[in-house]
C-alpha cells in the first residue's frame, strides 16, 4: 500500500508543476486545493480524525484554524502558519516535501487575499467534497446526442460515425477513398473473425455483383462463430483471464477457468444485449437462484458467468491464504471492475481519496461493500472452495457406491503401512545397541505431546530414528514401492466413477451480511468506520441516494452485486463512465487506436479523448437499438472511416500526420493470435471446432514453450499459465497475465524477425503451406483446359536451368585406346529411369536404362553410361562402389574412361567392389566417364554403382566440391515445368492477389540464386523436397514475413 | 580451415556484403527509430510510470565501477568448511556430537556427528587468505578475490535460495532475476547481441530451470538467452542447416525485395521501414553470434589458462571463456550453470568434491587471470557460489567413506573479483563449527544490491511497476550494500 501511495505521489510532481500558469492569479480551487490535496489533506480534512484539529478542507477552516491558531492571515503569507510550517519542510511529515515552485504559489496566493473562485459551500459532508469544476468534468456528463453538421450523404458520409468524424475534422481533411475490394475483404476477415478469408471466400466476394455486397459480407461475418472467438479475446484480455491462480510459487493450475471463456464466446455469438452480458457477468449467481436437485442450463449459464469476478490472480487455495493475500484478490477484483466496467482507476483510491480524480476513499469502500457478501476476507472461501459441482443426482448415487469399493482397498493399505513404519523403526533401532535401543524405541512410540525433554533431547540427538510415512522411502524403498501401488489401486478404482464437471463462480452464502467498513490507509488491520454498499458518489447527482440496499428482501443474496449492475446498465439515464468505456474498447480493437487511448482510465491521469461526441452517439445509438453488440460493430463497419484506404497522402499528412482525425486507415500488425491462427489457416492444419478445455503446452529442452503441436487450434483455446508464456505469442505482445490487459503494445523488434525467420513452428507451416499450394494448383489444372497464363503476366518466364554436370546416356567403348568413341544422351525419363526410349525393352538397344544409383546395361554394344563434365580445370578423386546383384547371369563390367583413357576397370558378379581411383587432371568441360558393360549377355545384370566425384580446382580462390551421382540424377530429375505456376499460386494464397511485374523480375532473379546454389549444394535439399520444392517452400515463407501479410491495411 | 568451414565462410562473408549495402530505402532513419525502439502504438500515456521496452543503454545512477558481470553460479551448495572457510575447532571435534540445533534436509541418514575437512588448507597470496587444497588455481588468483564467508540465505533448501539470490524473495516464482534487472536498468551495449546470456551446461539444466533466467513480471526482452550447447545454440537466431547462410541471405533478399514494393503502395509509413530494419538487424544478430562462438582464432595459451587442452577441463574452460569473449563484445550479464547440482555433495564428500573442483577450479581461475591480462577485470565482475552451503555435521551413508553433508542456508561463502571489488580480503566470519553466519552476514538482497552498486545503481530506484507497485529487485526486503568490500 505504501509503495502505491508513493507512486502516486511522485507522478503527482510532474502533473502538478506542469499545471501552474504563472500569469494568472492562483485561485484556491483550481490551484491551492490540488496542493493541499497532494501534501497537506489525508491529516487534515480527509478523515474524521483532524490532525492537530486543524481541517483545510475549506478557507474559512483554515482561518478558523486549529489548536495552533488560525492556520491562515489572508493577505499576509509571512504571518500565515501554514506556510511557515510549510516553507521550513516542517510539514509535511515524511521526506517527500512540498517544492519550491509550489510553495511560491501557495505564498502568492495567500498574499492576493487567498481568493476563492465561488462562495464556499455553508455545510459540508464528512471526507473531502466534490467541487463543480470535478463534477463538471467531460466523463462524468451524462451523454448526449451531438448536434451533427454534415449531412448523410451516402457517399462520403455514411452515417452518424462519418457525420461525428467530419465534423470534427479541421479545414483541409475529408475522408479518403474506400479502400479496394480485396483489402476490405481481407480487413473485414482478420478484424470480424481474425482469420484470413480462403481462396474460395475470397472469390465468393470478389464477384458478388450486389451493390451491397459489403454489407452483405459484414453480416456474413458477424454470423460465423469464429467471430465470437476473436472478440472474446478482446474481452479475455480485459477481465484479466488466465488458466492458472497465480500469486505463489505453484501458480496452481485453474482448471474450470475456461468454461468462462467459452461463456464468452457464446454470448459474443450469441449476441447477448451488452446490459445483460454484464448483469449476469457482475450478477448471474443472484438471478440462477438456488438449486433445486440438479442445476438447470439456464443456472449453469448464469453462474459461469460471474468467472468474470474470479479472474484475478488468487493463490489462496495454493500456499498463501493469509489476510493479505485475500485482501490482494479483493482489491485486484475491484482493479477489473473499475478499469473495465468503468473507465476508472478506482484502484488509485485504496489508500486514500484518488489525488487527481474525484474518487473517495469511501467510494472505493462502497464499491468493495458491493463485493463484500460474496468476497468477504473474514470469512474467505479459497478458488477451490468456489468451485460449484454440476454432478447430478445420479452420478451422486453411482460415485458413492464406487468410493465405498476405493476405501476397502484404502483400509488394507493403512494396515500395511502401519506394519512398514514398525519395520522400518525396528531395522533402523538395530543400529544402535541396548540399552539405548530400549530408550529409543519408548521415546519413539511415546506421542510427541507426551515426551519428557529427556525422550525429546534423545530423539533430536538421533534424528535418523524419527521415521514418518514421508520419509519411509528412504528406510524401505521396496515397502514404500508397495504401497504405490495401493495407491494405484485406489485410484484405478476411483477413475471409473463418473467424472465430476465444475464450474468457477462466484456467490454469497445465504443471508450472508457482512459489514464493510472503511480502511485506514488501506490496511485491513485498521479498519475504521462503516461504509455502505453504493455507487462513485461522482456519477450521483446532487439530492439524490448514492447507496444501493444492503439486503434485498426478495432475493436470496444481498442483491447488490445485481443493483450495481442495474446501475451500471440503466437504459433510461445510461451510465456514462460504463457506455463510454465499452464503446471506447470496441472502437479501439476496429480501428487499432481507442477515442481515449487510455481505455482503463477515463480520469484525468488518463488521455483526454479525441472525439468525445463519437463515443456518446455509438453508446446512445447501441442503447436504442437494444445493447446490441453487433450491432455497434455493424454501425461502426459501415461507416466511411472503416472503409477508408490507409494510403498516406502528402497533403493532409502535412495537417494530420498522426491520423488523429480519421482521415485515412492506419494500419495494424496482426495481433498474435491472430497471426499464429492466419498462418494455420493457410497451410490447411487449422482446426476449427470451437470451445472445450485448454490445449497442454510443452517446454522444449531450452525452455521455450510452444503449444501441444498435434493440436493445431486456434490460439485462444491454448492454456494461459501466468508463469508460461508461449514464446511465439509473447513475441508478438500477447499479454502475460498480471491483473489485466487494457491495451496491447504493437512491438517492432528483432526478436520477432528471428522467430518469424528460424522458428520450427515457422517453418513447419512454410513448408505445409508450400505443399498445400502446390496441391491446390494440381486440382486446378485437373479441372482446367490448356495452358493458363501465368497471373496477369503470361511473358514471364523462368530463369534457365543451371547447366548439369551429369548426362546419362549409352555409347561405344574402344578396347585399344581405351576412351569412348560416341556417346547418345538418352532422352527419356519414366518412373525414375532414363532410357533412350519409351519402353524396356527397347527394340534397338535393349534393356539399357540408368536410375539415380545404379541401372541395367543393354547388349554388348548399348553399355550404360553415367557422364560427368568438369566445371573447370582441375583434379577429381573419385570413390564408388560397384554391385551386382544376381547370381544368375555372368556379372558387369564397370570402366572409369577419361580423356587419358581408362583409370580403372572392375568385373562383379553377385558381389561388390570399390571403384577408387585417384589424381586425374582435366580440364574445363572435359567428361569423365562411368561406363557401365554387360559380360557375354545381358540377362539378370542389374547393378548399383554409386560414385562420388571430388572435384579440386585448380583456381586456389574456388573451394573443392563433391559431386554426387545419385543427387546428380535426382537433379537431373526435377521438372521445373510447374515452379511458375506454383510460385503464382503462393502469391495467390498468401497475398491473394499475383504477383506485379516488378515482383516477378524479383522472384526470377531470386529463382536463379536458389537454383545455383541448390545445384552446387544439393545437400541444402531438406526432408525429402526436390529443388522446386525447396524454392516453393522459401517463398512461402518469405511471403509469410512480408509486412503485406504481417500487417492489415 | 576445412571445406565445410570455408564454405560456411562464404556464407558469412556474403552476408556481410548485402548487409553492407542494404540501402534498400530502408536506411538510417528507420534504424534509429528501431533503435529508439518499439513503435509502441496508442501505449497508455496515462501510466506516467511506464516501463521502458528497449535495449537502449541507459545512464547510471552515480559512476559505474563495473560495466559486465560474469556470474559462475554452483548449483548445490559448495562445501565451504571444505574449500574456503577453515574450521579448526571442526577438525579437533571430529566425530563428537555437535551441541547446537540444526535442520536436516535428509532425515533418515541425519546424525549430529562433527564432520571435520579431510582437506588441508593453506595461507594463499599475498593476502595469506586461507583455502583448502582443493582449490590450488583459484588460490593462484586468491590476490583479486574477495572471498566473503558470512552468507545467509536462512533456507536450507536448493530452490528456495535459489530463486531468493536470483529473484529476491527466498521461494518465490515469477520475479525476474538479477540478470534481467541489470538488463533492465542499463539497456545494452551491443545492440547484435542479447545484453543477458546464459551458458548451459551440456548435461542438461540445472536445478529449477529456466527459472534461473526468467524475466518474471518483465516483457521477455529481458530474459535471459540460453547459449545451449550444441545446435541450435541460440533460440530461434539460426535456421536449420540447409538455410544457413547463403540461402537465407537470398531469401531475405527476396523479402526485402517484396517490401520494398509494397512500401511503393505505403510511402512514407515508418512502422513498415522499421519492421525490414527489424531483419537486417536480426541477420547481424546472426553474425555477430557466430563470430562469438568462435574460439578458433584463440591462442593456445589462453586455450591452456583455461584448461581447453585438458578433458577434464575443456568443457567448462570452453564456457569460462565464451563469457569472456561474449563480455568483450558487449553482452552485459553472463551466468553459467552447471547440469543438475554437482556441489550437492551429501555422499562420499571426500571423493566427489575434489572431482567437481577438478572440473571447475582451473577454468575459473582462467578467467579471472585472463580477465585481468586482458585489462578487463577492472569493468568485469566475477561472481562465484553456490545459493547455500553445507552443514558441519555428518550425512551418514554407513561407512566413513561414504559419509557426506546436508544443506546448510544459515552459512556459507561465496567469492566476487573485479568490478570495483576489493581483491585479496576476506569479508564476514561463520561460528566456529562452520554452521551458521555470526560476524558481518551477508543476505542475497546484499548481495543484489551491493552488484547493483557497482553497476552505478541505486537499487531502490530501479523498480518496475508491476500490478500497482513499485517492484524492486530487492522487493523492499532490508538490502544494505556491503560497502566495506568495495575497492
Amino acid at each position: 500500500m505504501i509503495r502505491l501511495c508513493l507512486l502516486v505521489y511522485l507522478a503527482s510532481l510532474t502533473m502538478v508543476c506542469h499545471a501552474q500558469d504563472p500569469l494568472k492569479e492562483p485561485s484556491f480551487e483550481s490551484d491551492i486545493r490540488p496542493i493541499l490535496r497532494e501534501y497537506c489533506l489525508d491529516c487534515h480534512g480527509a478523515t474524521d480524525k483532524l490532525e492537530g484539529s486543524l481541517d483545510l478542507r475549506l478557507v474559512r477552516f483554515m482561518l478558523k484554524g486549529g489548536d495552533s491558531g488560525p492556520a491562515l492571515v489572508s493577505g499576509n503569507a509571512d504571518a500565515s502558519l501554514i506556510l511557515q510550517r510549510v516553507e521550513s519542510d516542517d510539514m509535511p511529515p515524511g521526506t517527500h516535501k512540498v517544492s519550491a515552485d509550489k510553495k511560491a504559489v501557495l505564498r502568492a496566493w495567500i498574499a492576493a487575499g487567498s481568493a476563492t473562485m465561488r462562495p464556499e459551500p455553508e455545510s459540508i459532508e464528512p471526507g473531502i467534497p466534490l467541487t463543480e469544476s470535478e463534477r463538471a468534468y467531460w466523463a462524468y456528463q451524462p451523454l448526449t446526442k451531438p448536434n451533427l453538421l454534415k449531412p448523410i450523404d451516402g457517399v462520403g458520409i455514411r452515417n452518424g460515425v462519418d457525420q461525428v468524424l467530419a465534423d470534427a475534422m479541421p479545414e483541409g481533411l475529408t475522408f479518403g477513398a474506400d479502400a479496394p475490394r480485396a483489402t476490405l475483404i481481407r480487413r473485414l476477415f482478420l478484424d470480424l473473425i481474425g482469420l484470413p478469408p480462403s481462396q474460395p471466400q475470397f472469390e465468393q466476394w470478389m464477384q458478388n455483383p450486389s451493390d451491397n455486397w459489403y454489407e452483405q459480407l459484414v453480416d456474413t461475418l458477424l454470423q460465423s462463430p469464429h467471430y465470437g472467438e476473436r472478440w472474446a479475446r478482446h474481452w479475455l484480455d480485459a477481465v484479466g483471464y488466465a488458466d492458472s491462480d497465480g500469486a505463489t510459487l505453484s501458480d496452481a493450475e485453474r482448471p474450470w477457468a475456461w468454461k468462462y471463456r467459452d461463456y464468452v464466446i457464446k454470448s459474443f455469438n450469441d449476441d447477448k444485449p451488452i446490459d445483460r452480458f454484464m448483469i449476469e457477468q457482475l450478477a448471474g449467481d443472484e438471478l440462477a437462484g438456488t438449486k433445486q436437485e440438479d442445476w438447470t442450463p439456464q443456472q449453469i449459464e448464469l453462474l459461469t458467468a460471474t468467472g468474470f469476478l474470479r479472474m484475478t490472480a488468487d493463490g489462496t487455495g495454493s500456499g498463501d491464504n493469509s489476510p493479505e493475500a485475500r485482501n490482494k484478490t479483493i482489491a485486484d477484483t475491484i482493479q477489473v471492475v473499475g478499469s473495465t466496467l468503468l473507465g476508472s482507476s478506482l484502484n488509485c483510491a485504496q489508500c486514500h481519496d484518488h489525488r487527481y480524480d474525484p474518487i473517495s476513499h469511501e467510494d472505493y469502500f462502497a464499491i468493495r461493500a458491493v463485493l463484500e457478501p460474496a468476497l468477504d476476507w473474514q470469512q474467505w472461501k479459497t478458488p477451490p472452495e468456489r468451485l460449484v459441482s454440476l454432478y447430478t443426482q445420479a452420478d451422486k448415487e453411482l460415485s458413492a457406491q464406487i468410493e465405498k469399493d476405493a476405501q476397502a482397498i484404502a483400509t488394507e493399505r493403512a494396515t500395511k503401512e502401519t506394519e512398514y513404519m514398525k519395520e522400518a523403526l525396528d531395522k533402523e533401532l538395530m543400529k544402535f545397541e541396548e540399552p539405548l535401543r530400549a530408550t529409543l524405541r519408548t521415546a519413539y512410540e511415546t506421542p510427541a505431546d507426551k515426551r519428557t525433554d529427556e525422550q525429546k533431547m534423545l530423539l533430536d540427538k538421533n534424528p535418523s530414528v524419527n521415521i514418518s510415512p514421508g520419509v519411509l522411502y528412504q528406510y524401505l524403498p521396496a515397502a514404500a514401492e508397495e504401497l504405490k501401488k495401493y495407491d494405484a489401486k485406489i485410484a484405478e478404482t476411483r477413475a471409473k466413477k463418473p467424472p465430476e464437471t465444475f464450474l468457477q463462480s462466484l456467490s454469497e452464502p445465504a443471508g450472508h451480511i457482512p459489514v464493510t467498513k472503511l480502511f485506514h490507509r488501506g490496511d485491513h488491520n485498521q479498519p475504521t468506520r462503516q461504509v455502505q454498499p453504493g455507487k462513485l458518489s461522482v456519477l450521483v447527482p446532487e439530492g439524490t441516494s448514492k447507496t444501493f440496499q444492503v439486503d434485498d428482501p426478495n432475493l436470496p443474496t444481498s442483491g447488490r452485486r445485481l443493483a450495481f449492475a442495474k446501475w451500471l446498465t440503466q437504459s433510461e439515464s445510461p451510465n456514462p463512465l460504463f457506455v463510454r468505456s465499452f464503446v471506447n474498447r470496441i472502437w479501439m480493437h476496429h480501428f487499432g487506436k481507442a477515442i481515449v487511448a487510455t481505455p482503463g482510465d477515463f480520469g484525468k491521469l488518463g488521455t483526454p479523448p479525441t472525439h468525445p461526441h463519437l463515443l456518446d452517439w455509438l453508446g446512445l445509438d447501441c442503447i436504442e437499438h437494444g445493447w446490441s453488440l453487433k450491432h455497434l460493430h455493424r454501425t461502426i463497419l459501415l461507416s466511411t472511416a472503416y472503409r477508408q484506404s490507409s494510403t498516406r497522402d502528402p497533403v493532409r499528412d502535412a495537417i494530420d500526420s498522426e491520423n488523429r482525425f480519421y482521415w485515412r486507415r492506419d494500419l495494424q500488425r496482426l495481433d498474435a493470435e491472430v497471426l499464429r491462427d492466419s498462418v494455420l489457416a493457410l497451410s490447411g492444419e487449422l482446426k476449427a471446432d470451437l470451445f472445450g478445455p485448454p490445449i497442454p503446452l510443452q517446454e522444449d529442452d531450452a525452455g521455450q514453450v510452444r503449444i501441444d503441436p498435434t493440436q493445431p487450434r486456434r490460439s485462444l483455446y491454448a492454456k494461459s499459465r501466468r508463469t508460461q508464456p508461449v514464446a511465439i505469442l509473447q513475441a508478438f505482445d500477447a499479454p502475460v497475465m498480471g491483473v489485466l490487459c487494457d491495451v496491447r503494445p504493437a512491438s517492432t523488434v528483432a526478436t520477432q524477425s528471428l522467430m518469424m525467420m528460424n522458428n520450427e513452428f515457422l517453418l513447419e507451416q512454410a513448408d505445409k503451406i508450400a505443399k498445400r499450394v502446390t496441391q491446390q494448383l494440381t486440382q486446378q489444372t485437373a479441372q482446367q483446359t490448356a495452358a493458363e497464363p501465368i497471373g496477369n503476366s503470361t511473358a514471364w518466364k523462368l530463369p534457365p536451368e543451371p547447366a548439369s554436370r551429369w548426362k546419362f546416356g549409352t555409347g561405344t567403348f574402344d578396347t585399344p585406346s581405351g576412351k569412348l568413341v560416341s556417346f547418345t544422351e538418352f532422352s527419356n525419363l519414366s518412373e525414375g529411369r532414363r532410357m533412350p526410349g519409351t519402353q524396356i525393352p527397347d527394340p534397338t538397344t535393349g534393356f539399357v536404362f540408368l536410375t539415380n544409383t545404379g541401372g541395367h546395361p543393354g547388349n554388348r554394344s548399348y553399355p550404360a553410361i553415367r557422364r560427368w563434365i568438369a566445371p573447370s580445370a582441375g583434379t577429381v578423386e573419385i570413390k564408388g562402389t560397384l554391385s551386382h546383384g544376381s547370381p544368375n547371369g555372368d556379372g558387369v563390367t564397370g570402366r572409369i574412361v577419361s580423356k587419358h583413357g581408362q583409370s580403372g576397370n572392375w568385373t562383379v558378379k553377385a558381389g561388390n567392389g570399390e571403384t577408387n581411383v585417384a589424381n586425374i587432371s582435366i580440364d574445363a568441360d572435359d567428361t569423365i566417364d562411368f561406363v557401365l558393360e554387360c559380360g557375354e549377355n545381358e540377362t539378370s545384370d542389374s547393378f548399383t554403382w554409386t560414385v562420388k566425384v571430388s572435384f579440386r580446382p585448380n583456381d586456389p580462390t574456388s573451394s573443392s566440391v563433391v559431386f554426387d551421382s545419385a543427387v546428380g540424377f535426382q537433379l537431373q530429375q526435377e521438372d521445373y515445368s510447374s515452379l511458375g505456376r506454383r510460385i503464382v499460386g503462393a502469391w495467390q494464397h498468401l497475398l491473394r492477389r499475383a504477383p506485379n511485374d516488378q515482383e516477378l523480375d524479383a522472384v526470377g532473379r531470386f529463382v536463379q540464386s536458389q537454383l545455383d546454389l541448390l545445384h552446387r549444394q544439393p545437400e541444402r535439399l531438406s526432408s525429402g523436397n526436390s529443388i522446386s520444392d525447396q524454392v516453393l517452400v522459401n517463398i512461402c515463407q518469405m511471403l509469410l514475413n512480408s509486412n503485406e501479410f504481417l500487417y492489415i491495411d | 580451415m576445412n571445406e565445410n568451414e570455408q564454405t560456411q565462410q562464404d556464407c558469412f562473408e556474403q552476408r556481410r556484403r548485402w548487409l553492407g549495402h542494404v540501402g534498400m530505402g530502408v536506411g538510417a532513419i528507420a534504424l534509429k527509430l528501431l533503435l529508439s525502439q518499439e513503435q509502441l502504438r496508442a501505449e497508455p500515456p496515462i501510466l506516467k510510470d511506464k516501463p521502458h521496452r528497449d535495449l537502449i543503454p541507459r545512464a547510471t545512477h552515480f559512476a559505474p565501477k563495473a560495466k559486465a558481470m560474469i556470474s559462475l553460479f554452483q548449483h548445490g551448495g559448495p562445501s565451504h568448511m571444505d574449500l574456503t572457510d577453515p574450521k579448526p575447532e571442526l577438525t579437533k571435534f571430529h566425530g563428537t556430537d555437535y551441541q547446537g540445533e540444526v535442520g536436516f534436509s535428509f532425515v533418515n541418514q541425519a546424525s549430529k556427528k562433527l564432520l571435520g575437512s579431510p582437506f588441508a588448507f593453506a595461507p594463499r597470496g599475498n593476502c595469506g587468505t586461507e583455502l583448502s587444497e582443493l582449490l590450488p588455481h583459484t588460490s593462484s588468483v586468491i590476490d583479486e578475490l574477495c572471498l566473503i564467508r558470512s552468507m545467509h540465505t536462512g533456507n536450507n533448501g536448493h530452490e528456495v535460495s535459489i530463486r531468493y539470490f536470483h529473484g529476491g524473495i527466498p521461494g518465490v516464482l515469477g520475479r525476474p532475476t538479477l540478470g534481467a534487472w541489470l538488463t533492465y536498468a542499463l539497456g545494452s551495449e551491443s545492440q547484435e547481441l542479447p545484453a543477458y546470456m546464459v551458458l548451459s551446461d551440456p548435461g542438461g539444466h540445472p536445478v529449477d530451470g529456466v527459472t534461473n533466467w526468467s524475466n518474471g513480471f518483465m516483457p521477455a526482452l529481458f530474459q535471459g538467452t540460453v547459449l545451449r550447447p550444441k545446435e541450435p545454440r541460440i533460440f530461434n537466431l539460426q535456421p536449420p542447416a540447409h538455410l544457413v547462410g547463403e540461402m537465407q541471405t537470398q531469401n531475405l533478399q527476396l523479402l526485402q525485395e517484396i517490401n520494398r514494393q509494397h512500401t511503393y503502395l505505403h510511402p512514407n509509413e515508418p512502422e513498415l521501414y522499421a519492421r525490414m530494419a527489424t531483419y537486417e538487424l536480426a541477420a547481424k544478430m546472426q553474425l555477430a553470434a557466430t563470430d562469438a562462438l568462435d574460439i578458433s582464432k584463440e591462442t593456445q595459451a589462453t586455450l591452456n589458462l583455461y584448461g581447453i587442452d585438458e578433458p577434464e577441463t575443456k568443457e567448462y574452460g570452453t564456457r569460462c571463456l565464451l563469457a569472456r569473449r561474449l563480455v568483450e563484445r558487449g553482452v552485459r550479464f553472463v551466468q553459467l550453470f552447471h547440469s543438475g547440482q554437482p556441489w550437492d555433495n551429501h555422499d562420499s564428500i571426500a571423493k566427489n568434491l575434489p572431482a567437481i573442483c577438478r572440473k571447475t577450479d582451473k577454468p575459473v581461475a582462467g578467467l579471472v587471470a585472463d580477465l585481468k591480462q586482458r585489462g578487463l577485470l577492472d569493468s568485469t565482475l566475477v561472481h562465484w557460489g553456490g545459493e547455500i552451503g553445507r552443514l558441519p555435521v555428518t550425512q551418514e551413508h554407513g561407512s566413513p567413506d561414504r559419509a557426506g553433508r546436508d544443506h546448510n542456508g544459515q552459512g556459507f561463502s561465496i567469492w566476487m573479483a573485479g568490478g570495483g571489488i576489493r581483491g585479496g580480503m576476506a569479508y564476514g566470519k561463520t561460528d566456529d563449527f562452520g554452521h551458521k553466519a555470526v560476524e558481518n552476514v551477508v543476505t542475497p538482497n546484499d548481495f543484489q544490491a551491493t552488484v547493483m552498486h557497482l553497476f552505478g545503481l541505486d537499487h531502490e530506484k530501479i523498480y518496475y511497476p508491476y500490478n500497482n507497485t513499485k517492484q524492486i529487485i530487492t522487493s523492499n526486503r532490508p538490502a544494505k550494500v556491503v560497502k566495506e568490500i568495495l575497492a
